[in-house]
């Protein structure tokens, strides 16, 4: 999987609504909102910069553009991994600033529809707090991954 | 109303041209204004800034401008006639052409967004007219005087061919083909020669103001009648001097009259001489008659331009870099290609001095913005004051001079609002009535160094502190606060001290917005304030934001760059030397201290410092760089030093922004020739660490 570009601008923004991008951590089936995503590609080499908290794993060039990468797993308080070659990042566009996510893999696109959606149940349990619903696709379930929330916290200034 | 298709390309002549005049507009009505009066000169050059205004607008089509223009034009006139008669308006007048002067450069900016201009400005208008009316009834025996002038050149201007008075001389002068705008020119010409000549008419007499003159003016060329006021040479060279001007040619009017020509039998002689001078001058157009003159050779070039010929010089370094320690040459022996390499390298040096030289310019402008910015502010809230500038000849880089506009704007403004005193304040503080505000900007280093000071009421550091509790920013006890740090903290969300909002300032997204604007472009803020005294800002940008020489420093496996003008030496310690313990002694609170030739310095060690893991953590082992500032020294262990580098400084990304890691010593970082990337870091930083 590598420079597995999603275009966007083939596709209008409603085209794009209701579409999302999955990926696995371990094997639990995650989306995130196809229009945050701007391309996929594969794991490269971080730099590490100081005082960031871990999860932030640092900063990777992306053609010529330094961007940050965000271990998934380690902000999902799980345990980390040696990357792989299935290892990749996600690239998302959020508030203007691209910010790469390290994903175990990704698998594909899928719609959802209103229907298809379930809300969480309040469990108060950590990881919870990042999504936004539960959708059932066969027999899979997906967990979708609200944008806003999951970076809710690195975007607060102070 | 849309902009004629044909005029596009005159567009941004236009509104550059515009800016410069009014820019310079401003400039001779605050200074007038100060002094309260208006020196001849100044009145003639704002007559002439507005009767250019007039003229190109008209052009472009932009009536309002122009008739506001010309409002502005007339009442100049009328002063230009009889000076006395400002005392009458004084006041008012300078408010009514300041506010003329704003709204012509809502215009112009206007024009460049939009291309578009037709906001009413009939309310100034008016108070114009009035003011004009007002000046002319003072004096109205001077009506008649003013009127007689106004209708002469019309007279004279209507029979072209009239004999010339004695001592007038009359030039005929062609442009250049396919030049364009000829009238305009033709006008600019006149401008010019305003000043160099006593008497001034031209045919067609006002070129500016009608377009279509352009083909009368190619085809029988432009008739300028002068008087010149000290000699016609003046007058010839200035004209020769132009831009666009084809030939020009001094005509001998026969009907001046043999008297005319008798008593000043020298003079006709000179005349004489000059027109063979100035008929040979075509003929021998030759590029070396050319070559000798002194053109001014000033163009205008889109700063997106400049912009991307920076980017390129900047991927032109990396890519150099990536040439010349390439890999691939490693282990051979290449003298020849490493005598050419150094060529490139002096020639990409050479070609980065010119980019940046391009793109700097002088604070002075930026200072100038704040005169008006105090005087309006004196205005509203009755204070006095007085703004004093040092230095404004420094020049900056484009971006960050348009980056700290705003910024600066704020602290003026914050200056007046909060710091200076009503003057009754100020007299019974024993302080003079009219309050001072000094900018400052100046060279040191690597650095600029700007400061706003003011000798008003200071930072009062008990009014900071309960405010700032009121607001619960504060994150230690009170008591441990100094008083550097309650400055800072004026610099925090949310904080304002003044008891309400006014027009000018006092929101409380003041100083924070302030020192963000100016840390996007490296710089920083700090404060310093003595009660009852004042207070002084200073801001210190660094010189170049895009690239630096660097050194590059291997710490466990990551590699970050020192600019080498902050490294004083670096060095290895012998293991003779570690084994003296006496080498390293740790001060009181832990800090490692490292001896050397008798003097004590504090120790970093980076990998420490940072966080990463390496190997190499025995100081012998390593090398130590020694680093300085302007007061401090300090020595930074690392693992190896991998070679000097040119780099190109990136930001970090703003998603990191909240981080600070401008304060842990990190200013940015750089993509490497082989694509990897290093952090760079700051001397200044983490000396501040220590």
């Amino acid at each position: 999987m590598s420079e597995n570009q999603i275009m966007t601008d083939e596709k209008n923004l409603d085209d794009l609504n209701g579409r999302y991008l999955s990926f696995y951590i371990d094997d639990t089936f995650y989306g995130i909102e196809l229009f945050h995503v701007t391309e996929i590609i594969s794991i490269q080499p971080i730099t590490f910069v100081p005082s960031l908290p871990s999860y932030i794993k640092g900063i990777i060039n992306l053609r010529g553009k330094v961007v940050p990468v965000i271990d998934v797993r380690l902000k999902f308080c799980q345990e980390e991994r040696p990357y792989d070659d299935k290892t990749c990042i996600i690239v998302v566009l959020i508030e203007d600033m691209q910010v790469g996510l390290i994903v175990d893999s990704v698998a594909e696109v899928v719609s959802i529809h209103d229907g298809q959606s379930n809300t969480l149940p309040d469990l108060g349990r950590q990881g919870e707090r990042y999504l936004s619903s539960i959708s059932k696709i066969g027999d899979r379930s997906i967990l979708n991954i609200d944008c806003n929330k999951f970076f809710q916290n690195d975007l607060q200034l102070y | 109303m849309a902009i004629d298709p044909s005029m596009e390309p005159m567009l941004e002549t236009f509104i550059y041209e515009s800016n410069t005049l009014l820019e310079q507009l401003d400039e001779i009505l605050l200074e007038s204004e100060k002094s309260k009066s208006l020196s001849e000169d100044h009145i003639n050059e704002i007559f002439r800034i507005m009767h250019t205004i007039k003229g190109s607008s008209a052009m472009m089509e932009f009536n309002n401008v122009s008739t506001l223009a010309h409002a502005v034009e007339d009442v100049f006139f009328i002063l230009r006639e009889n000076p006395e008669r400002l005392t009458s308006v004084s006041e008012a007048l300078f408010d009514v052409v300041l506010e003329a002067s704003d709204f012509l450069k809502s215009e112009v900016e206007s024009v460049q967004e939009s291309g578009e201009a037709n906001k009413d400005a009939s309310g100034m208008i008016v108070e114009l007219k009035r003011l004009a009316s007002i000046m002319r009834g003072t004096a109205s025996e001077g009506q008649a005087a003013g009127a007689a002038p106004e209708a002469a050149p019309q007279a004279s201007s209507s029979e072209p061919s009239a004999p010339l008075a004695a001592g007038r001389h009359r030039v005929k002068v062609f442009f250049e083909e396919g030049c364009q705008m000829e009238n305009i020119r033709a006008f600019m010409l006149l401008s010019q020669l305003q000043d160099l000549c006593d008497e001034l008419e031209s045919v067609p007499p006002h070129p500016e103001n009608d377009a279509s003159l352009c083909s009368e003016i190619i085809k029988n060329g432009f008739l300028i009648d002068f008087k010149p006021s000290t000699s016609v040479d003046d007058v010839l060279h200035t004209i020769e001097s132009a831009v666009n001007i084809k030939t020009y040619e001094l005509l001998e009017d026969e009907a001046s009259g043999p008297d005319a020509s008798a008593s000043e039998p020298a003079k006709a002689d000179a005349k004489a001489a000059d027109a063979k001078t100035a008929n040979s001058a075509p003929a021998a157009a030759s590029p070396a008659a050319n070559a000798g003159k002194a053109k001014q050779s000033l163009i205008s070039v889109n700063q997106a331009k400049i912009d991307q010929l920076m980017d390129l010089v900047g991927e032109l370094v990396t890519t150099e870099s990536m040439v010349v320690g390439n890999p691939d040459l490693r282990g051979l022996q290449l003298d020849n290609f490493q005598k050419s390499a150094r060529e490139l390298r002096k020639l990409t040096d050479e070609l980065q001095d010119v980019v940046m030289s391009m793109r700097m310019v002088p604070i002075s402008g930026l200072f100038q913005r704040m005169n008006r910015i105090v005087r309006d502010m004196c205005k509203k809230l009755n204070k006095q004051a007085d703004l004093v500038t040092e230095g404004g000849d420094t020049e900056i880089d484009k971006t960050i001079n348009e980056a700290i506009g705003d910024p600066f704007m704020h602290m003026v403004r914050n200056s007046m609002d909060h710091a200076i005193e009503m003057p009754e304040e100020r007299l019974a503080a024993g302080k003079p009535e009219r309050g001072k505000v000094i900018l400052s900007a100046n060279n040191v280093g690597g650095e600029i160094v700007i400061t706003i000071s003011d000798d008003g009421s200071g930072l009062d550091t008990e009014k900071l502190l309960k405010k700032a509790r009121e607001n619960g920013i504060l994150t230690k006890p009170e008591s441990e606060y100094t008083d550097k740090e309650i400055f800072g903290l004026i610099m925090l969300p949310g904080f304002s001290t003044n008891k309400e909002v006014t027009e000018f300032s006092g929101r409380g997204v003041g100083m924070d917005v302030v020192r963000k604007n100016i840390e996007k472009v490296g710089g920083t803020l700090s404060i310093d304030s003595k009660r009852g005294q004042g207070t002084t800002f200073t801001i210190k940008i660094p010189l170049t934001l895009a690239i630096v020489d660097g050194m590059e420093l291997a710490v466990g496996d990551s590699i970050y760059t020192l600019p080498i003008n902050s490294i004083k030496q670096s060095f290895k310690i012998s293991d003779e030397q570690m084994a003296d313990d006496r080498q390293v002694i740790l001060d009181t609170d832990g800090t490692e201290m490292i001896m050397l030739r008798g003097e004590c310095f504090p120790l970093i060690r980076l990998h420490r410092l940072f966080g990463v893991p390496t190997e190499i953590t025995e100081l012998n082992d390593g090398i130590v760089i020694q680093i300085e500032n302007n007061d401090k020294i300090a020595c930074i262990f690392a693992d190896e030093l991998l070679g000097e580098q040119q780099v190109v400084v990136k930001p970090f990304p703003s998603f990191l922004n909240k981080y600070e890691l401008k304060k842990l010593g990190l200013s940015g970082c750089t993509i490497l020739g082989d694509g990897s990337i290093s952090l760079i870091l700051d001397a200044n930083n983490l000396l501040n660490l220590l």
